[in-house]
């Protein structure tokens, strides 16, 4: 099923869903319906499908079928693997991955983006017991296949684009920052999944500016009571980092 | 390498507490955050108690604000395992200080931030 527009108006939950975490969703479902960088419109919101068929499955609930588009074999085994077999993510098996029919590695951190945020998305719906949103219907328009010209071997599987790197359109990614946390780097070689990544985050959690600060802007958990759930939470996905 | 960074300052946060259950984190209804983070994290049917349980104990706002940290790092270590970020040198050095009594190192993961897999 899908949807023209994104409400998450949350009015059907008595959670009281802050505005800033229900505009940061309905963005999320704009970014996910635009064509990106190496992949359609209809063929982001075939990744997001599949995420949710991957999440079904783990869960033993009845298959809620295919996108629009017909994805790259070596696609759709990412994401069954991204969402149920993460301890089971490797280093070789990235490699072949990419090398793939119809990958790369942009397409492969392309693909990542709409995954977790997705993902993401649905999990705190999932969480409070709220009905998941619809997919949007995608917008027209091509991929652009326009690859970040600074990137590089920095450590992490795929070339990543560091602060002073950066090509003049994608100067704001890192916020004017001269370093650049790990986490987003490794999302670098699409640049929109960062500029993602921060604004969710920002919703999720904290911004990162609220992360250095002493105060606790809006949040009802204090600090050690999220940290403590931030790192549950990664405990129980068996992640080293 | 979240549970060391967790614990910097935070005189209150026991790091045990946060991958045993049977040890107090230290931190106020710790248990009971938990408790929903597992049940979320885990899809057990404990989900609607452990939700309830958090809502009685702690009011509704910290129910949303729990699941927005969850959903959260559901997304992060997606991304630092799919893409095998890599721990600098001196978070390397710092965490082996309590890496294994804590278990972590046995995680399969350990090889992608490593670079051993």
């Amino acid at each position: 099923m899908t949807t023209t527009t994104a409400s998450f108006a949350y009015t059907s939950t008595t959670w009281p869903v802050l505005d800033r975490m229900a505009a940061a969703h309905r963005r999320s479902w704009k970014m996910l319906a635009a064509p990106g960088e190496w992949w359609t419109g209809a063929e982001r919101i075939s990744i997001a499908a599949e995420c949710r068929r991957a999440s079904a499955r783990v869960d033993g609930l009845p298959d809620p079928g295919p996108g629009p588009a017909e994805l790259p074999e070596a696609a759709v085994f990412a994401i069954h693997k991204l969402i149920g077999d993460l301890p089971n993510v490797t280093r070789d098996w990235y490699d072949e991955t990419i090398s793939a029919e119809g990958m790369s590695d942009a397409h492969y951190i392309e693909l990542l983006g709409v995954v977790v945020h997705i993902w993401s998305v649905d999990e705190f719906h999932r969480a409070l017991d709220i009905d998941l949103e619809p997919l949007p219907e995608p917008l027209a328009g091509e991929p652009t296949q326009i690859r970040p010209t600074g990137a590089k071997a920095h450590g992490s599987w795929p070339p990543t684009v560091w602060p002073d790197d950066l090509d003049e359109r994608d100067a704001d990614i890192y916020g004017g920052a001269d370093r650049a946390a790990n986490v987003r780097a490794a999302m670098s070689l699409h640049p929109d999944s960062v500029r993602w990544l921060t604004d969710l985050f920002d919703a999720h959690y904290l911004s990162w500016i609220e992360i250095q600060a002493v105060q606790e802007p809006f949040r009802v958990l204090t600090r050690p009571q999220r940290e403590l759930v931030a790192a549950r939470v990664s405990a129980l996905n068996e992640c080293f980092y | 390498m979240l549970l060391g960074r967790s614990s910097e300052g935070n005189d209150a946060l026991n790091l045990n507490g946060t991958v045993r259950n049977e040890v107090d984190s230290g931190v106020e209804h710790g248990e009971i955050l938990l408790r929903y983070s597992d049940a979320a994290v885990g899809r057990t049917p404990d989900l609607r108690a452990a939700r309830d349980a958090l809502d009685i104990a702690m009011g509704p706002d910290a129910v949303v604000d729990c699941a927005a940290t969850i959903a959260n790092f559901q997304r992060m270590v997606r991304i630092a395992d799919g893409c095998g970020i890599p721990l600098d040198p001196f978070s390397r050095e710092e965490s082996a200080k309590w890496r294994d009594g804590l278990g972590i190192d046995d995680f399969r993961s350990r090889g992608n931030t490593f670079d051993e897999n």
